[in-house]
């Protein structure tokens, strides 16, 4: 199971979705990829469909909300924002993502130094 | 988890609902189109060009619209039927497996269906009665002499219905023979003797008449008898004015009052033709009506709703006491016990018959683990295919749905054939059933065991399929698609899995096997045991005389003296006696004794033995042999000194240090009952409950002193029966044109048939434990030799380096024994522990008989050897040079 890399990666795309929208508050599907692509400096270039994937099962764990609304075109979009569950998850996340990160860069660092 | 279970509900609402969600997520794809060909425009591209690059961006609509749908919902039916196509289309391209996985499926769920449809039908199913839950069968017992279950003095039940608060309805019954005369031949008719609430008791209408009125079970009243439709169809050849009209039972009239529709079966659920009368009516058991003691009528009793069983044993028990109390010469030491009269006609079948079901069950394992390690053989060579979909992404669980619904349509095929098998094998089981079997025509393939089959097939595909399809979808991409035909690197786990699979089949093989082996020997050693008497050449017929015309026991003596004297005047009919009850054709009667000089039996520790009635020349016929003093002659009258002779087991039992010959016993039926009769000869020991059950004590008294109502013969004679059979019908004729012969049979056959239940459950168990060792062994030639097909190439290079023959089939055999002793070390403790079962089905071999369980195993390693064999002999013939290429 450890060798599914699919499962990682939608794992690393929810996160990122979280993020988003607790650091920018609601947004819809559009927006949501467009900073992504910002963020990460267009290095992770992905089919903008696929946020919606992250965005349903983001919705189905409750951890997001989905409502329509206007969007600065005055065209209806849906928006989505986080919930209370999805910031606690976050912040979960985050920190395990934290460390993971930490200690991969050590076992870089030692890696070169060599 | 929570969480899990919340993404669930969502999918399911949508699931519900699904168009709603559908154009909700049609409207965000086309705004999000828009925005982003927005944004193109505006970064200076024409509207075409950025309309097409909008698209690029975004990603595939239609692809994007299906993980929508698969993220929000369920699978929908058509996800399931394109996996069911495409698993359709994967089994028609490996025919062969198809066939052998089928097939096996088929014959294992056909197999367990079939017993299913007994047990059901046996065990489970509801008696056809309304509300039968609630219906019990009330005995009285008296634990300290081993008496469990006995019927009820007419008094007592008449107490017992009227004191008790606890049952609704209570009625009682007994059967009996009656002789039917002035329709066509005399016949005998099997008559339930009842008290009139019997049918308001079964909550049953009459298709024709009415029922019994409690005035007709009142002394006095008018004769009357009520049919059953068969009866009234075959013997009064359905008669459209038979009502109101008069039959004549053992030469007395009755008026016909009502006919019991078909379905209505009491006592027993499976005789169809009889009749029913008020207990006041009949010749005997009218006569004991006003006699307190004596334990004779079946009493049974619908429970009020609600009343629990331990509420009903409390009453029951108070009851108890009251009786000891106010009758204590006839109650003192009596208990009341209730049997649901579903277990009670249900008897002794039941353990048999779930013990068919385990086997059956477990063949249906093995057949299940063959065909998963066919599955995982298959998986192995399939392991590219799913890497190059795995990579085309495809998801995990995709596949193993995909796999999945293989396996399913696999389990339904099988499903479906298993069912057409089982209709098939219920028709065949139904001739095989032992006609003792209760209930037996309640067997059916209905719906509920064909929900069984379906329920079966389901759980027999996930039992296959779930392991080898996990295997699969995990297996390593870039291993599989390094490995090019995937034939060489099959991982350590799959093929520990499919020899753990193997030696599993080899150890529920040998259950299986030791099960059948024991029940096979009990059986061979049940048909050569002796029962005591030479049973070749005998013939046995039943003339059971009218009581209300021959009604004193002087007129039975002379019927039965003139009857024995006149058949022995026929040529080749020299041989012939009278006995009451015959062993093993007729039931036993059990009767307590006092030894005079002794003290009385006591309370727990009374003396009982088995009662025969004969005339002088019956052990001289059956060839029973004399073992001291005499037996019974022309001058043992009833003017004359009553005597008596015992078995050697009785005389053993009660006489260990004693000579018995001259020792006065008191025995006998009232009014004879405290009579003494001496001792005057001991007998050899005859079976006479069971050929497999030991003999117990018995004690013949001379029928002239102790006659019945019934003359039943016995006869040796060389010629045919059915001459046998003429001659008695003729001399019977001659005496009174009204008496029918009845159960005119051959000894021999009478034992053959009464050997039928361990008959019946020795062939099924037999069968199903060859099939398990078919299966097993097709198990380990297909772990085997696929192992040999991987292995090719090492195999090849060995040879190459100089390896003979004989060391490669060595390697292979090796394989083979491990596989196999593994299984049997496992086998064996789960034979010992399952064979306990068979316990008292057992005869004259013990559970855990060490011959058995050797010879199984050797049969086992060499059927196994032999498997492993074929595979081997193709390792040796491996040439090197085509080996090598191979690769």
């Amino acid at each position: 199971m450890a060798g599914d890399k699919s499962e990682i990666l939608q794992g690393t795309l929810d996160l990122m979705v979280l993020k988003t929208l607790e650091a920018m508050g609601p947004l819809h599907g559009y927006g949501i990829a467009r900073r992504i692509e910002q963020v990460s400096e267009e290095a992770l270039k992905i089919n903008q469909g696929t946020i919606y994937a992250s965005l349903v099962r983001l919705v189905q764990k409750g951890w997001i909300a989905g409502a329509w609304g206007t969007s600065e075109n005055n065209r209806k979009a849906k928006f989505y924002s986080i919930t209370k569950a999805g910031r606690k998850q976050l912040n979960a996340e985050a920190q395990n993502w934290e460390r993971i990160s930490t200690v991969i860069s050590r076992v870089l660092r030692i890696a070169e130094r060599g | 988890m929570f969480v899990w279970i919340r993404a669930l509900a969502s999918r399911t609402r949508t699931w519900l609902s699904p168009s709603h969600v559908e154009q909700d997520f049609e409207h965000e794809l086309e705004t999000h189109l828009e925005m982003l060909t927005d944004e193109n425009i505006r970064r200076g591209m024409a509207p075409e060009e950025a309309t097409r690059t909008a698209r690029i961006r975004l990603g595939g609509l239609t692809q994007l619209r299906e993980t929508n749908r698969e993220l929000q919902g369920l699978p929908t039916i058509e996800t399931l039927l394109q996996d069911m196509r495409f698993a359709f289309r994967m089994l028609r391209k490996n025919p062969g497996f198809t066939a052998v996985a089928v097939l096996t499926l088929a014959l294992g769920i056909g197999a367990n269906t079939a017993i299913f449809s007994v047990v059901y039908a046996v065990l489970l199913k509801p008696l056809p009665y309304a509300e039968s839950n609630q219906l019990f069968n009330v005995f009285e017992t008296r634990p300290q002499d081993g008496i469990t279950g006995t019927g009820w003095s007419y008094a007592n039940f008449v107490e017992l219905r009227g004191q008790n608060r606890i049952f609704s309805e209570m009625a009682g019954s007994q059967k009996h023979q009656l002789t039917l005369t002035g329709r066509g031949e005399p016949s005998v008719v099997n008559t339930s003797v009842v008290t009139p609430e019997l049918f308001s008791l079964f909550g049953e209408k009459p298709l024709a008449g009415r029922m019994f009125f409690s005035e007709d079970g009142k002394p006095g009243a008018p004769p009357v008898v009520i049919l059953s439709e068969n009866l009234w169809r075959g013997t009064f050849g359905a008669d459209p004015n038979i009502m109101g009209n008069s039959i004549n039972l053992d030469k007395r009239s009755f008026t016909v009052i009502g006919i019991m529709p078909e379905a209505f079966r009491f006592p027993l659920v499976t005789e169809s033709e009889q009749l029913w009368i008020p207990l006041v009516q009949d010749p005997l058991f009218g006569s004991w009506m006003d006699r307190r003691g004596g334990h004779w009528l079946q009493v049974t009793g619908r429970l009020k709703p609600g009343v629990s069983i331990t509420q009903a044993q409390a009453e029951l028990d108070a009851i108890t006491a009251r009786l000891a109390k106010e009758f204590p010469a006839e109650n003192d030491g009596w208990k009341i016990r209730m049997v649901s009269l579903q277990e009670m006609i249900v008897g002794d079948a039941k353990s048999p018959l779930l013990v068919l079901l385990g086997a059956v069950g477990l063949v249906l394992l093995i057949g299940c683990a063959n065909i998963a390690n066919l599955l995982l053989t298959r998986a192995t060579s399939r392991a590219r295919e799913i890497a190059v979909r795995t990579t085309l992404g495809a998801g995990r669980v995709r596949i193993v749905r995909q796999l999945l619904s293989e396996t399913a349509v696999l389990g339904l095929l099988g499903g479906v054939i298993g069912v057409s098998l089982a209709y098939w094998g219920v028709r065949a089981l139904s001739s095989l059933l032992p006609p003792s079997l209760p209930r037996v025509n309640a067997i059916r393939v209905d719906n509920l065991v064909l929900g069984f089959a379906l329920l079966l097939s389901v759980i027999a595909s996930c039992a296959f399929g779930l392991a080898p399809a996990l295997f699969a979808a995990n297996s390593s991409l870039q291993a599989s698609l390094r490995e090019g035909g995937g034939r060489l690197g099959e991982s350590r786990n799959r093929r520990r899995a499919r020899s753990f699979l193997a030696a599993g089949e080899i150890a529920l093989a040998m259950v299986l096997l030791v099960a059948a082996g024991l029940l096979l020997r009990s059986f061979s050693k049940l048909m050569s045991v002796s029962p005591g008497f030479d049973a070749q050449h005998i013939v046995k017929a039943d003339i059971s005389l009218p009581q209300f015309q021959y009604s004193t026991p002087q007129q039975w003596t002379a019927f039965s003296d003139e009857l024995l004297a006149r058949i022995q005047a026929q040529p080749g009919l020299q041989d012939s006696a009278v006995a009451v009850p015959r062993p093993i054709a007729d039931g036993i009667i059990n009767l307590g004794f006092d030894i005079v000089g002794n003290p009385p039996s006591s309370a727990g520790a009374s003396r009982t033995a088995n009662y025969v009635s004969v005339s002088p020349e019956y052990f001289h016929v059956m060839e029973i042999p004399l073992l001291a003093g005499r037996l019974f002659n022309q001058h043992d009258v009833s003017s004359a000194a009553r005597v008596s002779v015992i078995s050697q087991a009785m005389a053993r039992l009660y006489f260990s240090n004693q000579d018995p010959l001259g020792k006065r016993l008191v025995f006998g039926f009232p009014p004879d009952g405290q009579v003494a009769r001496e001792i005057v000869g001991v007998v050899g020991d005859v079976r006479d409950v069971a050929l497999g059950r030991d003999p117990g004590p018995m004690m013949y008294v001379p029928f002239a002193q102790a006659p019945f109502w019934a003359a039943n013969v016995v006869v040796r004679s060389a010629l045919s029966p059915s001459s046998v059979a003429t001659a008695i019908r003729q001399e019977v004729r001659k005496m009174d044109k009204e008496l029918p012969v009845t159960d005119v049979a051959m000894m021999p056959d009478i034992i053959e048939a009464s050997l039928s239940q361990p008959r019946f459950r020795t062939f099924l168990l037999g069968l199903f434990a060859a099939m398990a060792l078919v299966l097993a062994a097709t198990g380990i030639f297909g772990v085997i030799s696929y192992s040999v097909s991987c292995r090719t190439n090492e195999i090849g290079i060995r040879v190459a380096l100089g390896a003979s023959s004989g060391a490669i089939l060595w390697a292979v055999l090796r394989e083979t024994l491990v596989l196999t002793l593994a299984g049997l070390a496992v086998g064996v403790p789960c034979a010992l522990a399952a064979s306990r079962l068979l316990g008292h089905m057992l005869f004259g071999v013990s559970a855990n008989d060490p011959a058995t369980l050797a010879a199984v195993a050797f049969a086992l390693a060499a059927v196994a050897t032999l498997a492993g064999y074929v595979p081997a002999r193709r390792a040796m013939r491996v040439d090197p040079l085509v080996a090598l290429r191979y690769e």
